[in-house]
């Protein structure tokens, strides 16, 4: 045998497995073979798992013919290869057909098997059975519930969890069993070892025990509660698994009633000293997460003391420990940096961290806890580290200075030092350049006074930068932002060189940057320049850029002989379009296409933003990323809401903060107008103004759920509501919502309501009701009833049952109102003292707040009424401070006058003070805004 | 799903150090209906293509634990193999920690000599034992790793099973072992 064959050999037994035929046919063999082959068999079993778990597949014929005779080997009685077989039984049965064939020797082995493979036995149920059937097992899995044996409790338990979705109601019978199995402390019997291993109980069948019993009692509050009180006290739970299920069952009590979370506050102090770290860490990351959303209602003991468990986590050896800390901290730094202060010693140790990513996440905490004091020397500690460490870490570390130097203004220097000297100096792929550019884009957009630095270095650095994309970018922002500084002549020369030496993509960007400079104010000179210029550039050899630079030509001419306001507005545009609605108006446009594309696409229904806006919902989106906070480039999501839940559960708390997905946002306006404009007695009233945010007017919980989004239009109002029918035996039919005006007097006049013909159960429909306005901004209250007919469904059909009259019903929902925020739309200013200053008609009112809320509390509801945009980064309250002051910006919605807002907040043992200045352009929107702040 | 879901792993691998796949098992919530099934790791060939992105990025990184595309990955790099284990963002690390040191510790246990590829293809089938001893269907099973190692089976012996039926007397068992013998020995020559 020469050694090459031999080599072979060895392969086919280890590493490369045979062909995917040859182990089918060997299968199908060997499996019906008689006597059976039990070593062989297992071999085989093993060989087509392998191949399975490489990613390939069966057609379903073959795999049931396979399943077929896999289940023939259940006349074997060796434990070993039963073990193989329910492998392969698990893995096949996704694949195959008449999986039920094998209940029957499943059940034989539950009941008669040895304790080695029953539990193997118990937890292949959940492959074979299906809706059907699963009622068949109850009797078998009540039984091995209460076993002794931890390992057949727990599979009993498993499967009961996982057949929950198909056979609840067989399930819902073994809650008593499953309560006993969460007390009973099940050990291995010392007899009958079957390995070499002594198993040693962890009493996991406890945790499988608690998660089973939640799914049965999710919906029964006193339940749960009397849960937790039965298995917290006198160390009822072993497992250090239960204990989490247990704090995270708290964690779902209080998020679902906050007022509970004082009763609790004694049993989570408890547990933040618990043996376990892991029981500490989830209690810790309760506290931090309640108290980020209600500060309220955790006392700052408690705080203090999560924090402090979370310190001392910092200093433990194990990695995940540590990380999982970070993680908290991290969050926690996001929304009120001034509480982990305390752990900067710890934090800044972490730096040097052997692990990368520890290392990196303790310096973006640090950055995000950074003072205005100690950005200096934070950053000059990067400077020193971050030319060693890779691309993907650098690009958080600049993510993290690009949000510092948003929210201190005045470091601007020291921040662009850096910026510009990593990326200069720094080696890096195109992510971590284009990154640090838009670092420096930022700072150029936000902070006037970085201008014109961040602009010269950028100047420098695309004389030698390989990345068009990047230069191409760099050139626009040249062109934007050079025409208006003080000496624009410098940056043109830096654009003509690159269009000496560079490629015709960068060439015709810096056409068009050049063109930009033409109609400067600052340098008149400097037109016949660029005229000039261009005129040589008409001449090059590729067409893009000389049709460009004719295009150009002709502007600048035709700008320069009548003050043309058109050809002016092509070569410096204000304001671009909103690039959600108008990929949907385009897709639209071409997908309802009737006359093949004679009608040209009406380009005005596209919303417009002017350049204020779009640096407005840039700055609140960072903000919202921000306070989201990015890692690693995923985004990590907000604990405690689970993704499913993210989308409803995002709707409902776009009321109560600044921490909404702003681009979702863009998408519901976007939404809203296409449903508005289905309508047809509402497109008579024209282009859309404005919507509100969505508004709940009643309990989430509560059997009709209402929320209201208020439409704005030129003279009318629309009021829309979404209404939810959660219940599960009811229709509701002719559903619409009557509007009473508070006021006698009300200058809205009822036009028409659009009522819902019907809404099944757990259906959503909206209904409208229109009101035509008198004066240009009305702020009224409106009572609200919710008008239907019940009607019961018949459970077969899924319809009412025909015949059925049904009752008339009604249902009070809250009032809703228009209010002055709703005509005000948020916009950004850089300069927001100077631009106050200069707004001419000013308002002063003073409120005395009794509510018992906090300073956040109180600033997100303010941000929320006037719809207008923290600026300077006031949207956040020091919580170690009584005083504050918010400063507010917005445009009208109506006619885009201007908005400021100061508005001042002191807490005192009484309730807040709030003393609110505004000036606007429009004395009335002005008056109306201040004195209906509250 | 709520945070209270005992399905907390979502996936095990076990990857060469080229980032191409020995063993891979995604967990999916059974009996959900495919089309509420989320994640993007549902076909074959994105799962392939994470594999390879994740090996990357652990190769020679000694930090044990990460999160990539919206998982905790927890690691453990061996001389040509890398233990992988995947659970959702909002999960307790130490408690994936645990199940990942009872999957990494009981491997240790059950392949006498250390745990690298050519030990882990030959002992397959163990392997997957204890995988499924640890993690049933997402649910942490076991975090002992004697527990899981006394759970799993060593492939049935070499020996064809010799029952002896001891009514048929001394002479018959003497007969039996003198036709085996005779078997063996015409084998061997």
């Amino acid at each position: 045998m020469s050694t090459h064959t031999y080599k072979k050999f060895e392969n086919s037994e280890a590493g490369e497995l045979p062909d995917k035929m040859t182990i089918y046919q060997d299968c199908m063999s060997e499996f019906n073979e008689s006597p059976i082959n039990a070593k062989r068999c297992r071999l085989l079993i093993s060989r087509l798992l392998r191949l399975l778990a490489q990613g390939e597949t069966f057609p379903e014929n073959e795999a049931t013919a396979l399943f077929f005779s896999i289940s023939k080997l259940f006349q074997h009685q060796n434990d070993s290869l039963r073990q193989a077989v329910y492998l392969a039984i698990k893995e096949l049965s996704g694949i195959s057909q008449d999986v039920l064939m094998a209940t029957s020797s499943i059940m034989k082995d539950i009941q008669n098997g040895s304790d080695l493979v029953k539990p193997n036995a118990i937890r292949s149920l959940t492959a074979v059975l299906d809706e059907s059937t699963a009622f068949s097992a109850e009797r078998l899995l009540k039984s091995a519930l209460v076993n002794k044996h931890p390992s057949i409790s727990s599979a009993a338990l498993c499967t009961s969890y996982n057949l929950l979705p198909i056979a609840e109601v067989t399930v819902k019978r073994f809650a008593n069993e499953t309560q006993e199995a969460v007390a009973d402390l099940k050990s291995f019997p010392h007899r009958n070892l079957v390995g070499d291993y002594y198993p040693n109980s962890t009493f996991i069948s406890q945790y499988h025990a608690l998660g089973l019993l939640y799914q049965l009692k999710k919906n029964d509050k006193m339940a749960l509660l009397k849960l937790i009180r039965q298995f917290s006290s006198n160390n009822a739970l072993k497992n250090q698994l239960a204990k989490i299920e247990l704090v995270k069952l708290v964690s779902e009590l209080v998020t679902r009633d906050n007022q509970l979370f004082s009763d609790f506050q004694p049993l989570l102090m408890e547990w933040l000293s618990n043996k376990y770290e892991s029981v500490q860490l989830e209690t810790a990351k309760l506290v931090t997460n309640f108290a980020a959303h209600h500060s309220r209602l955790v006392s700052s003991e408690l705080i203090a003391s999560a924090i402090t468990t979370l310190q001392s986590l910092l200093t433990v050896p194990r990695v995940s420990a540590k990380f999982a800390a970070l993680r908290i901290l991290n969050r926690i730094s996001m929304v009120s940096p001034e509480r982990i202060v305390v752990c900067n010693p710890e934090l800044e140790s972490l730096i040097n961290d052997p692990n990368r990513n520890i290392s990196t996440y303790a310096i973006t905490t640090l950055l995000k806890t950074g003072t205005a004091k100690n950005i200096a020397s934070l950053i000059s500690t990067i400077t020193k580290f971050i030319h060693d460490v890779s691309d993907d870490f650098k690009i958080i570390i600049i993510d993290a200075v690009r949000s510092l130097s948003l929210n201190f203004p005045n470091e601007w220097k020291t921040v662009l030092q850096f910026l510009i000297d990593v990326l200069k100096n720094g080696e890096g792929g195109f992510k971590f350049k284009n990154n640090v550019v838009e670092a420096l884009i930022d700072l150029v957009t936000f902070i006037p006074q970085a201008k014109e630095m961040a602009l010269e270095n950028l100047c420098d650095f695309i004389e030698d930068c390989e990345f068009n994309e990047i230069l191409v970018r760099i050139l626009h922002l040249l062109g934007k932002e050079g025409p208006s500084t003080s000496n624009p002549s410098l940056y043109v020369r830096h654009i003509y060189n690159r269009v000496v030496l560079e490629n015709s993509i960068i060439r015709s960007a810096a056409v068009i940057a050049l063109s930009k400079f033409a109609l400067t104010k600052n340098d008149p000179s400097l037109s016949d320049s660029i005229v000039s210029l261009l005129r040589r550039i008409a001449n090059d050899p590729d067409d893009e850029v000389r049709d460009r630079a004719t295009i150009a030509l002709k502007f600048i001419e035709s700008a320069k002989r009548d003050q043309d306001t058109e050809s002016r507005k092509f070569i410096l545009s204000t304001y671009s379009f909103d690039f959600a609605s108008l990929e949907s108006k385009l897709s639209s446009y071409i997908s309802s296409n009737t006359d093949s594309f004679k009608t040209p696409f009406d380009v005005t229904s596209v919303r417009r933003l002017s350049d204020g806006d779009i640096k407005a919902l840039d700055l609140k989106r960072k903000q919202g990323k921000f306070l989201k906070g990015t890692l690693e480039g995923s985004a990590e999501s907000t604990p405690g809401i689970a993704e499913e839940e993210m989308l409803p559960e995002r709707l409902d708390n776009s009321y109560v903060g600044p921490s909404v997905d702003e681009h979702e946002l863009d998408m519901l306006s976007t939404k809203y107008a296409e449903e508005l404009m289905a309508i047809d007695q509402v497109k008579d009233f024209g282009a859309l103004v404005n919507s509100s945010k969505i508004v709940p007017l009643t309990e989430p919980e509560a059997e009709f759920v209402v929320r209201g989004v208020k439409h704005l239009f030129k003279d009318n109002v629309v009021f829309q509501f979404n209404i939810t029918n959660t219940l599960t035996d009811t229709a509701l039919e002719g559903v619409s919502v009557t509007c009473t005006p508070e006021l006698e007097a009300s200058s809205l006049q009822e036009l028409f309501t659009i009522s819902i013909d019907q809404l099944l159960p757990s259906a959503e429909a909206a209904c409208y009701v229109a009101f035509k306005k008198t004066e240009e901004i009305v702020m009224e209250s409106f009572l609200a009833n919710l008008m239907f007919t019940t009607k019961e469904i018949n459970p077969e059909t899924n319809e009412p049952f025909a015949g059925d009259e049904g009752f008339q019903d009604e249902y009070d929902i809250d009032s809703i109102s228009l209010n002055a925020g709703d005509y005000i739309k948020s916009s950004y200013v850089g300069d927001f003292a100077t631009a106050f200053d200069g707004l001419p008609n000013e308002e002063v009112a003073v409120f005395n707040i009794k509510e018992n809320i906090s300073l956040q509390e109180l600033v997100d509801r303010l941000v929320v009424n006037t719809s207008c945009l923290p600026l300077e980064d006031t949207q956040y309250a020091p919580s170690d401070s009584n005083s504050h002051t918010v400063k507010l910006f917005g445009k009208s919605a109506l006619k885009g006058s201007k908005v400021a807002l100061i508005i001042r907040l002191i807490k005192t043992s009484k309730g807040i003070a709030m003393k609110a200045q505004g000036r606007a352009e429009d004395a009335v929107l002005c008056s109306d805004l201040v004195n209906g702040l509250m | 799903m709520s945070r209270l879901s005992l399905y907390s792993v979502q996936a095990i691998l076990i990857l060469d150090n080229t980032g191409s796949r020995i063993h891979a098992k995604y967990y999916q919530s059974p009996h959900v209906a495919e089309d509420k099934r989320k994640g993007s790791l549902q076909s074959v060939k994105r799962q392939k293509e994470f594999e390879k992105q994740l090996a990357q990025k652990t190769h020679k990184q000694d930090s044990d634990i990460l999160i990539f595309e919206d998982h905790l990955v927890f690691y453990k790099e061996y001389m040509d193999v890398t233990l992988y284990l995947l659970g959702s963002m909002d999960e307790n690390e130490i408690v994936l920690q645990q199940a990942f040191s009872a999957f990494k510790d009981s491997l240790d246990l059950i392949l006498n000599s250390g745990i690298d590829k050519k030990n882990i293809q030959e002992h397959y089938d163990m392997v997957l034992l204890a995988i499924d001893e640890t993690v049933d269907n997402g649910i942490i099973l076991e975090t002992d790793p004697a527990t899981i190692a006394s759970r799993v089976t060593k492939p049935p012996s070499n020996e064809p099973q010799v029952s002896l039926d001891l009514d048929k007397g001394l002479l018959g068992a003497w007969g039996f072992a003198k036709s085996k013998l005779q078997e063996r020995l015409q084998q061997s020559m």
